[in-house]
């Protein structure tokens, strides 16, 4: 069975949801049955970080149209890729540049992208989730041509096992893309804009409540939103105090959130307070009450006092960071 | 035979051709300066919409609150008793001259028919005379007021046109009083007669062009009232959004609009604006007025914009304070949420907070846009039965009962009592808002949706009997649902617990917790409950009143949808209502509404130390009862 | 500007996911349908635009006839007019078979812009729109949050991961996925359900349109995933509790 792994870059490196991908694609295959792609139009760097790996191949496809990505370029070296390969799968991570591309690629070879993949079984049986993760899904392949599958960031482990170290041979393949064929023009990335405190777009929150007592403890929660990275918020009894300017307010008086993290400290979990972060996808509680009704939406819970636990958890993030 | 020795009214005798020429002259001209304004107002009120769901009946009643509101003018004293009196004085003054004034008009032509020497003239006359006596007195003390007390209600503008009749009221007065003391035939008499002739002529066109208006009005006003507090006219035919337009004006609006008497007793008591909202109700009734003046009924132009302004319209908490107050009979709340509906059915309302909570409404259960699912797990942890017909009541959670943390303590003490008792009831397994938010917020399209979901699900369910903690549930399903099918009985727990009070055990403890009780607008001034939730507090403490409680009280700020809508400008309605609460010196606050109760929570809060406690009467009913008392023929199903 | 938008009936959020007996599906019986969000947002750029440079809006959507209540939600927030493909059989397409029935109900409008939802909240598959571009031959984009006319063209702005985001220009007739949240959604209102009566709804039986149906992908079964969230309670020392959250953090909620 052969497998395509294509590979994405991130700074000047293979990311790490595309790791990820690789240690799915080896769920299909063997080492030397992996092909790796990079794609770009100087590949050289990346393509010697993936032959690191004892794939089958590493191919540097390689243009000056791939400088920048459009669906239009990627779709088009891609299919030729595919076509000159024809494995039996052809694996992808699941990023925002791959839903832009992989639907069209695969529709133009006649298959449908099963997407977002968060296991494979045997068969191969992929597993991706429904109705908002509620329910799994289990999906095959059928009929003729490559299968094509994109796999969910933190499903798979980026660490791949010791025994894939290698050395893969490098090949350069060059697709034939004409300017005219790439119908987008994609400007430079730019940072959203930063002026004001934007907690609708944060990814980390750390909201602080009235457990925290006096403006003067403060400090304590400030060390660990640093620590993470992380927006401070608070419940609506801080803003009122003045002890945090009103933009920071999240519930129903304030902002609506829903972060990748909203870590609540010393917050009781008032209804006003709950509607404005409920879509938050890990809420994690810390609070000296265990009755407190922020627990019952929590994913994750601190009974005891923050006092302790706040200098606790920012040592504790500040180690796992270094 | 004391009446003997007291003066006649002089009347003086034989007009001349002259005379009674210029008598009728004049009273043309005053007729015709009268009707000149008088006649295009009642052209308007006139071609004003047709309301459509207007019915005389029952007219006992309506005659009823004519006499006690208008013949007895018992709002207006019972609010301000001395400014009030001296108006009734004024008021009654003018009834007891209808015969007064007749018989004087009629002498000129030597038609009097009330003889000042007769037992009977002479007895009305004096009667009439003890009216003109209290009536100057009452206009002397309401001229005293606004000139010189000038209390802020009456606005902040001195209104001469009062000034100017309270001098004609007083003239009328004096120049009838001053007769009994000339001579028949002097000139004094023909003098007096003249002067109060005169002011007389000059009166009747001076009403329909200031506020005196009302003294035409209002008792039509009164009379052909919508019959219920705070009524919410249904929408007719597929162009009707509520009030868009000057011609979604109806008549009762219009007529409204044209009594206001710009008392300001509805600016007194509005908690918006007492808290430094731009909403004056007062204004609002104006502005529908100076629309009308301008414009008229059959207007395309905007009723908000140029004469109201939505965010006036979009801050008022349905406390009803105002049609409470008003003692002329306008229903403030129609007008307020009409002009809401008009710019929520057209989709012209434009606001963040407001489309959340109807989008959350449109796509989910509950005005706080929670999963339902996690109602399922309240029901499930408490082990709450499930209604299957068999029960006494369907327990209605609503979403504050049914999300909110404190809501749903509220639910498990108030359960607690219920399984006492031995009464038997269950929660639906689905449940969506009643719509009160969206119905008071002016969505007519999604309050449809929810009351028939809703009635459906309670139909299916064969509820008989409803209860539930939150007055606005009450309210909503009982009234506001009519207008799509029938509503099971509802009642609100503080009824129920009156009605048993009696059969738990006495708790009071003895160092007499002192406890104030907020009456919700929902369920006094909506539901007319004022003893019932009294009577539970006064059994577990000392009950103590706060300045303003009963039909009286101050709203928490969460009504009418206002819960929803985000931060609000000026002060905070429950903070000023949480501080009148705590000064009343009580340990504990007692609320009978989780709305008002998470208003508080937040407001009580910030007071720092020393706050009072915040309770639900359920909770007070609760006390004293085991922690754990199984229900009894209540078999908890799973879901 | 003529603009399609493709929107999706889905089961309401809260609606309680059972699996059917065949493990194929989940129960209808008790279920509430709404409007997919995300396509929500496409309906409501496409209106904004349509406020911005005049044209026509066209929603069509694929499914049964319960499919109906969602378009004329689509009407009364003011679409002008709708498509319905009628067909009962949409579980047993992919993506591709769904996107290609959806193309073929498009093309002979010709529109200069057809909008969809990034994705669908049932179902989460996020290529129909990119698929429709594909079979229609037309440029597309996704992820996009903002769409401005230039011209002859179309300026908009997509999201990038990590809070980063790009302008893309492209010409027109294109295809765009919108990304939730970019817009603020406008609430239904009276006067636009009165006025969806009499906007038409042209229905469009599935097999005229003559597609392909057979599936390269195929739904084995469904099944409840393993673990259902409640809520982890940590203890040991304040040090403990701490480690073992950073733990967890890291690599069972994996947001570190």
């Amino acid at each position: 069975m052969s497998v395509l792994l294509v590979l994405e870059e991130r700074n000047g490196k293979i990311s790490r949801v595309s790791w990820e991908a690789a240690s799915a694609a080896l769920r299909l295959g063997a080492p030397q049955e992996v092909t790796a792609a990079v794609i770009g139009a100087q590949t050289e760097k990346l393509a010697e970080e993936a032959a690191g790996k004892h794939f089958g191949k590493v191919i540097r496809v390689e243009h000056p149209l791939l400088d920048h990505y459009t669906a239009d370029a990627f779709t088009l070296a891609l299919e030729q890729l595919i076509q000159k390969e024809s494995p039996a799968q052809a694996v992808f991570p699941h990023t925002y540049q791959v839903r832009d591309y992989a639907p069209a690629l695969a529709c133009r070879m006649g298959q449908a992208l099963i997407g977002d993949v968060i296991e494979i079984g045997e068969g191969p049986v992929f597993t991706r989730q429904l109705m908002q993760g509620r329910l799994n899904g289990s999906y095959r392949h059928s009929g003729t041509g490559p299968c094509f599958v994109s796999i969910q960031a933190g499903a798979f482990r980026a660490e791949l096992p010791a025994s894939t170290a290698g050395a893969a041979a490098i090949e350069t393949f060059t697709p034939s893309i004409d300017a005219a064929q790439i119908r987008t023009r994609p400007g430079e990335p730019f940072r959203g804009s930063a002026q004001t405190v934007d907690l609708g777009s944060a990814q980390l929150i750390v909201s602080v409540g009235r457990g925290i007592r006096e403006a003067e403890n403060l400090p304590l929660v400030e060390a660990l939103a640093g620590a993470l990275g992380a927006e401070l918020a608070a419940s609506r009894p801080i803003c009122d105090n003045g002890w945090l300017p009103m933009e920071r307010q999240v519930g129903s008086s304030g902002q609506s959130v829903a972060p990748k993290l909203y870590l609540a400290v010393g917050i009781s979990g008032a209804i006003q307070h709950l509607v404005g972060m409920k879509g938050s996808q890990c809420i994690v509680a810390i609070n000296k009450d265990p009755d407190a009704p922020i627990f019952e939406i929590a994913d994750y819970g601190i009974v005891g006092d923050l006092f302790e636990v706040v200098p606790a958890l920012t040592e504790a993030i500040k180690t796992a960071k270094q | 035979m004391m009446i003997l020795l007291l003066p006649t009214l002089a009347e003086p005798q034989h007009f001349s051709i002259a005379e009674k020429s210029i008598l009728v002259v004049l009273t043309a001209a005053s007729v015709y300066g009268f009707w000149r304004r008088f006649g295009p107002v009642l052209d308007r009120i006139l071609k004003s919409k047709k309301d459509p769901d207007f019915h005389l009946a029952p007219i006992g009643k309506r005659a009823w609150e004519f006499i006690a509101e208008v013949m007895f003018q018992s709002k207006v004293i019972r609010e301000r008793p001395l400014p009030g009196l001296a108006h009734a004085f004024v008021f009654w003054a003018f009834c007891a001259f209808a015969l007064v004034t007749l018989n004087h008009c009629a002498v000129a032509f030597g038609a009097g028919f009330l003889d000042p020497a007769g037992s009977v003239g002479r007895g009305y006359f004096y009667f009439a005379a003890l009216f003109a006596v209290a009536c100057a007195a009452g206009i002397l003390g309401l001229f005293i007021r606004r000139f010189l007390v000038r209390p802020r209600w009456l606005g902040e503008k001195l209104s001469w046109g009062s000034g100017f009749i309270a001098f004609l009221i007083f003239a009328l007065m004096s120049t009838y009083l001053a007769a009994f003391f000339v001579a028949d035939s002097g000139t004094a008499a023909r003098a007096l007669w003249w002067a109060h002739t005169l002011t007389l002529l000059i009166f009747l066109p001076v009403i329909p062009h200031t506020k005196h208006l009302h003294l035409v009005l209002s008792p039509f006003t009164i009379f052909l009232s919508r019959g219920g507090f705070s009524r919410i006219p249904p929408l007719k035919g597929d162009e009707d959004f509520g009030l868009v337009t000057g011609k979604d004006l109806t008549q009762i609006v219009s007529l409204q609009a044209y009594s206001c008497v710009e008392c300001g007793r509805c600016t007194e008591h509005c908690p918006a604006n007492n808290t430094g909202k731009i909403l004056n109700p007062k204004e609002i009734v104006l502005g529908v007025r100076a629309y009308l003046n301008d414009l008229g009924p059959a207007s395309d132009e905007p009723l908000l914009g140029k004469y109201n302004s939505q965010e006036a319209a979009f801050q008022c908490t349905t406390c009803g304070a105002c049609e409470f107050q008003c003692p002329v009979g306008i229903e403030h709340l129609p007008i307020l949420i009409g002009l809401r509906r008009g710019a929520v059915n057209t989709g012209t309302w434009d606001d963040n907070h407001g489309a959340k909570l109807f989008l959350a409404l449109e796509r989910g259960s509950n005005s706080l846009g929670l999963p339902a699912s996690e109602r399922d797990k309240f029901i499930e942890k408490n082990a709450l039965p499930l209604f299957d017909g068999t029960q006494e009541y369907c327990l209605w959670l609503g979403c504050m009962g049914g999300y909110d943390p404190k809501g749903r303590e509220i639910i498990l003490a108030f359960v607690r009592v219920m399984n006492f008792l031995g009464t038997t009831y269950g929660v639906l397994r689905k449940e969506r808002c009643t719509g009160d938010p969206v119905r008071r917020l002016g969505n007519d399209l999604l309050f449809q949706q929810l009351a028939e979901s809703n009635l459906e699900a309670l139909i299916q369910s064969k509820t008989k009997k409803i209860i539930s903690i939150c007055p606005h549930c009450v309210r909503t399903i009982q009234e506001d649902w009519k207008e799509f099918g029938t509503p099971p009985a509802i009642e609100h727990h503080s009824e129920f617990l009156a009605r048993y009070a009696d059969q738990l055990p006495q708790t009071q403890n003895q160092n007499q917790e002192k406890i104030v009780f907020h009456d919700p607008c929902y369920l006094g001034r909506y539901r007319n409950i004022y003893d019932e939730p009294r009577s539970i507090v006064a059994r577990a403490g000392e009950l103590i009143e706060a300045p303003r409680s009963r039909e009286r009280s101050f709203c928490c700020g969460a009504g009418g949808g206002l819960a929803f809508l985000g931060e609000e400008k000026g002060d905070r309605v429950s903070h000023a209502r949480a501080a009148e609460l705590s000064a009343t010196g009580a340990a504990t606050v007692a609320a009978a509404c989780p709305f008002c109760n998470t208003m508080f929570r937040d407001a009580l809060a910030s007071q720092g130390a020393g706050a009072p406690q915040l309770v639900d009467i359920a909770q007070l009913a609760a006390r004293g009862l085991p922690e754990k008392i199984a229900s009894k023929g209540n078999e908890s199903a799973p879901l | 500007m003529k603009i399609i938008v493709a929107i999706k009936q889905v089961p309401e959020r809260d609606a309680p996911a059972h699996i059917a007996p065949d493990a194929k599906g989940i129960e209808e019986r008790e279920l509430q349908f709404a409007m997919n969000e995300p396509d929500a947002y496409a309906l409501e750029e496409a209106l904004q635009l349509k406020e911005r440079n005049g044209g026509e809006v066209i929603v069509i959507s694929a499914g049964p006839e319960r499919v109906g209540s969602t378009i004329r939600e689509a009407l009364a927030k003011g679409a002008d007019r709708a498509i319905h493909v009628v067909s009962d059989g949409l579980g047993a397409r992919d993506a591709l078979g769904v996107a290609r029935l959806l193309a073929a109900a498009i093309q002979p409008e010709s529109p200069d812009l057809v909008l969809t939802g990034l994705q669908s909240e049932d179902l989460g598959l996020g290529q129909t729109g990119v698929i429709v571009a594909e079979v229609l031959g037309l440029p597309h984009a996704s992820l996009i949050l903002q769409v401005e006319k230039t011209g002859s063209g179309l300026k908009v702005k997509r999201e990038l991961e990590e809070g980063w985001f790009q302008h893309i220009e492209l010409p027109m007739p294109a295809v765009l996925t919108i990304q939730s949240g970019g817009n603020k959604l406008r609430y239904a209102t009276l006067m636009g359900i009165k006025r969806a009566k009499t906007k038409e709804l042209r229905q469009i039986n599935a097999a005229e349109l003559s597609v392909d149906a057979a599936p390269t992908v195929t739904l084995e079964q469904i099944t409840l995933p393993k673990k259902q969230k409640s809520t982890q309670m940590l203890s040991g020392t304040a040090k403990e509790a701490a480690a073992s959250l950073v733990e967890k953090l890291k690599f069972e909620a994996r947001v570190l």
